[in-house]
């Protein structure tokens, strides 16, 4: 048994200090385009998008962050790539940081239980998930618990674009999971379908399916941006909402 | 013709015996220079023909394709030998009007799920199949409506079926007082979903039934009619943990179908990632099993390994997952040497981890107990469901496709398969942590020795045309099947993923064992659902 | 003011008005005929008993003076009256219960002849228990054998029903023998057959005499009781017949038995061996043992609990033991605690085995299925019965604050008490008889969660269950008299407890209610067993508050060690049942305040996900009691029968099937090698009868000459 108690005393510590302190390791996150203005061509660097999420209006490139799966088609083998952002706070709240009625009351903010359901994840994002419970993210620091039950669950954290087999299963955790309950939907596929939806067997995202509060958008989200999320969801980070307008830094848009 | 090399002498041969035996019913072509020989029958004499190659010659059973096209049917059964033995293809015809052909999953018993995955997704029937209808497609799918049919539109959404009020699932275990047990499909903290009825009097589990398929995205059907461009996205995150091996299959695929050269430097650096993949996925999947034991330390000191491995990836290629790489003709990245060098040591530093943790692990009488002659599958039963990969392995069945039908430049590399031949859970860890040593190992090798030149072949067009790419994924043998039509567009695409095999295995190593096993046993096959379900 | 012999002869007039009525009556009001005459028969006779065991006289009557058997003699003293009242107890429930369950056999079966031969039944176990001669007793006992087997066989167009009774007829006659057999060798040294010359002779007889004697009356009459190696006709006796038989049967007929061994062996010729002591304790255990194991595996509801009364009577008897064995050593008040639990423990099996019974009668006249597989979910449809059902659970699984719990407890305090005895190997197997009926406790337990959980709780399992109804009034009050009953005796065992020592210190010549219920929460300064410094002492320990209130002797059960034992056991159901209600109602009180303003969503179970949780998909009773199978089966030994692996192409399985059965240990190590001994003998035998005439010529021949030989050397 000392054995173990050893090991883990000569490896240390190696959690991250967000959200205390901004995290700067390498090869943290795969990072985002950030939009731009240019007075460049255009029009090849939007087309290049296989999930439209670039546009442009004028001399501005923008990005919508929903729909980016972080292909690299707009930063690799072109004359004129996007700027690149390396961060990983991307999560966006769906209604107003004001709005009461969404708010999660004081009581959650350091203790917040955590139900994770599958509804037709590739790997990448139940494989990142998996990393917020482990050593290097650790989130019981921050009052954040997994928990197998939605009994006990406070936030319901899809990912996956939601197949249709699964439509009635995420319905019923939902349904289960008593007052007040709120939804994380995390990875691009979980909130516009990604490359794979919407078609016979998917939907776009589960807003078609229950409502979804905060959106953390990526392909795979990192660790980071997951907390990130669930810091958000708690008011514990400022939010930046989906609907407020703030296009004119290219950075998110609706 | 290329001169017959070891690789290929018992392949050469093949045309001989096939026509000693079958004279003129079936007529043989044969491609050396892509291991493949191909072989034409009619209905009546399939199942014998297909029997023969897995009995007498020993072929394995790797995949059925179906296509749908505008005049017949045709069905492709795809098998694989040992080193020198090549592929061998049979490829049958049907009228569009005749749906009926004689089933082969009672001999060859490999070819059971894809039989009834071809049944649900095209309306074929499979004569002689014991146990067809909801696989893929749930009990809220309307009748008569098949997916991968051409006339089917991926984009519509359908109505779905009212279910009978009787309806019930199937069940095997008729003792009175039996019953079953539910799991799923959202259980555990992080499984992913899928649905088990295991069939138990009250002690053991006697029969345990996985349902599959509640992520069904219907991969093959979106692809069609797309860009090969926009495949290869699908390609790869189909199964974000295994991302590059399948994007890999893909792309060789591709570059069969147009006769392109891949660079010897992207052939060397798709190695190197490949192994680096598969290194961090056997660490996750060792990290898997101490965590389905609770063992809290050595799953988190694995975990610590695992993270710092997704850090090194992006911090070389841009993506924790190894997104975005391949292309078709090579990679779409470049990367320093020193880098890679240094990614070698680093490499080597997580292997000495690796082995300490494993030399703890060994030592543990509570961990092995729970693994040790838990979950077994005697070789006669992974050579009869034709299973690949680490779980293969580890019953002493060894066909890496890495030897057997070597790609991308690995008959240059020097490495040895690991097997064992318990077949238990121990076995498999084994199996993984040698593997794992080896992925190491070559990554060394590869690093230290990386050809200079182009990570690129030049610009070329997509032609139509149809081939098959593999690839020995982390979990095993993937198999991606690619019809390209005149227009660039894919016509057909048919990926037969290592899970989708394994899976059909699990039901084999979790009988007869207690429910507290049954995580555990789960845990120590690997397998992605993801992938299996494509 | 009540003369007991009054009502005595009030009920016998009232039973024989039942049997002459009931032939007159139709079919179909006989059932309600016969639930107002037996239940005011009941009443009446608790009242006679009643008053003899609170007041302590017992009174006499005197029959016929027949030839050579002497005077016929019916005497009810405090041990009769004990087994009276109980009778009464179980018989007016019953009763209420047999109007309503009776209708089902209405146009198939004699309701006339079941009216009869209840009310026949009830007054010859009235007899029996009140007879104090021999000839008396024997006759009333035949005819309750006879009786009881009509009333088993009622049904008797099954087959199955009819080997049953014939099996319990059988072994009942064979009991009936080696206990008539006990009474001869008892008559034989004294002139008359009255019980009391019997006593008085009994102090003459040699050592072989009561060995012979114990041994008998001890076979002979735990057959009755359900006892190992006795019990096997038991099981099979109790689903053969209707539900309010079954609660007769164990609840009035398997206590005759345990009267018989207490009457022989503690009355008339008190027990002075302590091996016949251990042999009694070690029966008992065994009996306790193998009966719970049994019951934790059956799925038959009444099957079970036929196994469960003989874990009870186990008890009961070891508890008996126990008793004999300190009453041989001279700790006669240490014996008066085992008789006290013993007799506890009896009256209580009696109260909660007959509601169970009818728990179980109501279940299979509602569903029409007693498999406990085929149930579930009853308890939406029939709350009523449900809950005493329940009560009856819990009391039988001795949890407090039921009358279970009390019994259990004084029966293993007793086991403890053996400490005090000087041999070392009588101690040894005192422990191990306790850790064995400790065990039986435990699956009692387990037994009971799965009975009244696979019943009552989760998901329907089948159709009929699905439609079960809840039962009519006359039904369902019964089960509320007996659950009351139930918590009563558990929470006033200070009132119960003085009774029963009127029962046994005749037998044990000293009282001990002070020993049990001692007096000093509630005595007075100037009480002469006390002194005044001791009371004050009491009384500045605060254990006197209260006292004006306090009913009884104070609601503590305790007893004392001795002098090289001083520790102190106490108990308080009481109390228990008033800290639990403070404790529930002031929770429930606080959540409710607490938590007003917040709204409470009802929802399905969670699942999951499955799209449908179906009865397939919730624990069975087999599953459940899967383990203990698993774990005894060096006992249970079962047995395939039917294994069945169908596979198509050797790949594809599709039938699984493993069905098993199992013997009873006793069947198969007492019974089934005797009855292959006899058949090899038969056989052997059966050698001699070939056929042919002249051999048996010679057979003559041989035996004329074997006579003449004997007869010409005497």
């Amino acid at each position: 048994m000392n054995k173990w108690v050893l090991k883990g005393l000569k490896t240390g510590i190696k959690t991250t200090l967000y959200p205390d302190k901004e995290e700067r390791s390498l090869g943290i996150s795969p990072g985002l385009p950030r939009g731009k203005q240019t007075t460049g061509d255009k029009t090849q660097v939007v087309s290049r998008c296989p999930t439209q999420a670039l546009k442009y209006t004028g001399e501005m490139i923008s990005v919508d962050y929903t729909r980016c799966i972080h292909c690299f088609r707009c930063l690799r083998g072109i004359n004129n790539p996007v700027d690149w952002d390396k961060g990983y706070e991307w999560a966006l709240s769906i209604n107003e940081i004001d709005d009461l009625s969404r708010k999660f009351g004081k009581a959650f903010g350091h203790s917040l239980h955590i139900r994770f359901v599958d509804g037709g994840a590739c790997g990448a994002c139940i494989s990142e998930i998996e990393q917020i419970n482990k050593p290097y993210y650790n989130i019981h620091r921050l009052g954040f618990f997994i928990t197998p039950t939605p009994r006990e669950a406070d936030v319901l954290l899809v990912a996956g674009p939601v197949t249709d087999h699964m439509r009635l299963p995420i319905k019923k955790v939902y349904d289960a999971m008593p007052e007040p309950k709120r939804v994380i939907a995390i990875g691009t596929c979980a909130i516009s379908g990604g490359i794979f939806g919407p078609s016979f067997a998917s939907e776009a995202g589960i807003s078609n399916l229950i409502p979804a509060d905060v959106v953390v958008p990526g392909c795979p989200p990192p660790p980071l941006s997951i907390i990130h999320g669930l810091l958000l969801l708690v008011s514990r980070k400022p939010s930046a909402s989906l609907t407020s307008p703030r296009s004119t830094e290219g950075r998110k848009t609706l | 013709m290329e001169e017959p090399t070891n690789k290929t002498i018992k392949l050469i041969n093949l045309p001989e015996t096939i026509a000693f035996h079958w004279h003129s019913k079936v007529r043989v072509s044969l491609y050396p220079e892509k291991f493949l020989c191909l072989m034409e029958c009619n209905t009546d004499v399939l199942v014998e023909v297909c029997n023969w190659l897995f009995s007498e010659l020993g072929y394995r059973f790797a995949s059925l394709v179906v296509e749908d096209q505008p005049q017949k049917w045709l069905l492709r059964y795809i098998f694989y030998g040992a080193e020198g033995e090549g592929q061998v293809h049979i490829l049958c015809q049907l009228s569009k009007a005749e749906k009926i052909i004689p089933s082969i999953s009672n001999l060859v018993h490999a070819a059971d799920w894809q039989e009834r995955e071809a049944e649900d997704l095209f309306g074929l029937v499979f004569e002689g199949h014991p146990r067809l209808g909801d696989f893929i497609l749930h009990e809220e799918w309307p009748e008569g409506i098949n997916p991968m049919r051409t006339e089917f539109d991926s984009l519509k959404p359908y109505i779905h079926r009212e279910i009978d009020p009787e309806w019930k699932p199937a069940r095997i275990v008729q003792t009175p007082g039996a019953f079953m047990m539910p799991i799923g499909p959202i259980y555990s903290d992080f499984a992913e979903s899928a649905h088990f009825l295991l069939e138990t009097v009250g002690e053991d589990v006697i029969r345990t039934i996985p349902r599959l398929f509640y992520k069904y995205r219907g991969i093959e059907k979106i692809a069609e009619k797309k860009s090969v461009e926009h495949v290869i996205l699908l390609a790869e995150r189909f199964s974000g943990t295994s991302a590059f091996a399948h994007s890999l299959a893909f792309c060789q695929a591709v570059e069969d179908i147009a006769g392109v050269e891949v660079p010897e430097r992207a052939k060397s650096l798709r190695i190197l990632m490949a192994e680096l993949e598969r290194f961090r996925h056997h660490i996750k999947a060792i990290a898997g099993i101490c965590a389905s034991t609770a063992m809290v330390v050595p799953t988190s000191q694995l975990s610590i390994l695992e993270e710092e491995l997704l850090r090194l990836s992006c911090a070389l290629t841009g993506h924790r997952y190894l997104f975005g790489l391949n292309i078709p003709g090579g990679l779409s990245i470049d990367f320093d040497n020193d880098k890679l060098k240094n990614l070698a040591t680093t490499i080597n530093e997580v292997l000495k981890k690796l082995n300490e943790l494993k030399e703890m692990l060994c030592f543990s009488s509570s961990f092995l107990d729970r693994l040790e002659e838990v979950g077994t599958i005697s070789r006669e039963r992974a050579v009869s469901y034709g299973l690949v990969g680490p779980v293969a392995r580890a019953s002493g069945m060894i066909r890496d496709l890495r030897k057997v039908l070597p790609y991308s430049g690995y008959e240059k590399i020097d490495f040895i398969v690991p097997c064992e031949q318990e077949g238990d859970g121990y076995a498999r860890l084994r199996v993984l942590f040698s593997e794992a040593e080896q992925s190491a190992q070559i990554i060394n090798q590869v690093a230290f020795s990386l050809p200079s030149g182009p990570v690129v072949s030049p610009v070329f067009s997509i032609v139509h045309g149809s081939s098959l790419g593999w690839v020995e994924a982390p979990c095993g043998a993937a198999f991606h099947w690619v019809k390209l039509d005149e227009g660039d567009r894919i016509d057909r695409y048919r990926i037969t993923t290592p899970s989708f095999t394994n899976w059909h295995g699990f039901h084999l190593a979790a009988e007869d064992f207690a429910f507290q096993d049954f995580p555990i046993i789960m845990a120590t096959f690997c397998l992605s659902n993801a992938e299996c379900d494509r | 003011m009540i003369n007991p012999s009054n009502f005595l002869i009030i009920f016998l007039i009232l039973c024989s008005l039942g049997v002459v009525l009931s032939l007159f009556l139709p079919d179909r009001r006989n059932p309600l005929f016969l639930a107002w005459i037996s239940s005011i028969a009941s009443i009446s006779i608790l009242l006679s008993s009643g008053n003899v065991l609170l007041y302590g006289l017992p009174f006499q009557i005197e029959l016929w003076t027949l030839p050579f058997l002497g005077t016929l003699i019916l005497k009810m003293d405090c041990l009769s009256a004990l087994f009276v009242f109980i009778t009464g107890l179980v018989f007016l429930p019953v009763s209420i219960f047999s109007a309503g369950y009776m209708k089902k056999y209405l146009g198939r079966y004699n309701l006339r002849t079941f009216s009869v031969f209840y009310h026949l039944l009830f007054a010859s176990i009235v007899i029996l228990l009140i007879a104090n001669d021999i000839f008396s007793f024997l006759l009333a006992w035949e005819i309750m054998s006879i009786l009881s087997y009509l009333l088993v066989n009622y049904e008797h167009e099954k087959d199955e029903n009819t080997s049953s009774g014939y099996l319990m007829l059988a072994m009942s006659e064979a009991g009936t023998i080696m206990a008539a057999f006990a009474f001869l060798l008892l008559a034989n040294g004294s002139g008359s057959l009255d019980f009391a010359s019997l006593k008085s002779a009994s102090a003459r007889l040699g050592d072989s005499n009561r060995w012979a004697i114990f041994l008998l009356s001890f076979l002979g009459f735990s057959v009755k009781a359900g006892l190992v190696p006795n019990n096997i006709w038991l099981p099979k006796a109790h689903p053969a017949a209707p539900s309010n038989v079954s609660a007769l049967l164990s609840g009035v007929i398997l206590n005759l038995g345990i009267y018989g061994i207490l009457r022989v062996n503690a009355d008339i010729l008190p027990v002075t061996q302590v091996g016949l002591g251990l042999l009694t304790l070690f029966v008992g255990t065994v009996s306790a043992l193998f009966g719970i194991l049994y019951a934790t595996i059956r799925k038959d509801m009444k099957e079970m609990l036929a196994h469960s009364s003989i874990e009870n009577m186990g008890i009961i008897t070891a508890g008996i033991g126990a008793g004999f064995v300190f009453m041989a050593s001279g700790y006669f008040v240490l014996a008066g605690i085992a008789f006290i639990a013993a007799l506890y423990h009896m009256t209580n099996h009696s109260i909660y085995k007959a509601l169970l019974f009818l728990g179980a009668g109501a279940v299979d006249s509602s569903v029409g299925d007693r498999n406990m597989d085929h149930l579930g979910g009853l308890m939406k449809v029939m709350p009523w019965t449900g809950l005493f059902f329940l009560i009856g659970s819990l009391s039988i699984a001795a949890l407090p604050p039921f009358n279970g719990f009390v019994s259990e407890w004084l029966t293993l305090q007793t086991m403890l008490q053996s400490a005090a005895l000087p041999s070392k190997a009588v101690k040894i197997v005192f422990v191990l008889c306790g850790a064995a009926l400790a065990l039986t406790a435990a699956l009692a337990v387990t037994c009971f969660v799965k009975a009244f959980a696979m019943s009552f709780l989760g998901i329907a399992r089948t159709k009929q269950a699905e439609k079960a109804v809840e039962l009519r009034r006359s039904m369902i009050i019964p089960m509320g008299m007996l659950a009351v009953s139930c918590l009563l005796f558990g929470i006033l065992p200070t009132y119960v407890i003085p009774v029963l020592d009127h029962t046994i210190s005749p037998l044990i010549h000293e009282s001990i209610v002070d020993e049990l219920v001692p007096p000093f929460f509630t005595v007075v300064k100037g009480d002469p067993k006390f002194s005044d410094s001791f009371i004050s002492e009491f009384h500045d320990l605060g254990a006197q508050t209260g006292r004006d209130i306090l009913p009884g002797r104070g609601l503590v059960v305790l007893h004392r060690g001795t002098e090289r034992n001083p520790v102190v056991f106490a108990m308080s159901t009481s109390y228990t049942v008033i800290m639990l209600a403070l404790l529930l109602c002031g929770t429930f009180i606080l959540i409710r305040v607490l938590t007003k303003s917040r709204t409470v969503t009802k929802g399905p179970v969670w699942d999951g996900g499955v799209r449908r949780l179906l009865p397939e998909m919730t624990y069975t009773a087999t599953g459940f009691s899967n383990p203990i199978r698993v774990i005894f089966d060096a006992i249970f030994r079962p047995t395939t029968l039917d294994e069945r692996k169908e596979t198509i192409a050797e790949h594809f399985r599709t039938a699984i099937n493993n069905e098993r059965s199992e013997v009873h240990i006793v069947d198969r190590s007492v019974f089934q090698p005797i009855v292959k001994w006899i058949q090899s003998m038969a056989t052997l035998f059966g050698r001699m009868h070939s056929g042919s005439v002249n051999v048996y010529a010679t057979y003559v021949l041989i035996s004329l000459v074997i006579v003449f030989i004997i007869q010409m050397l005497l």
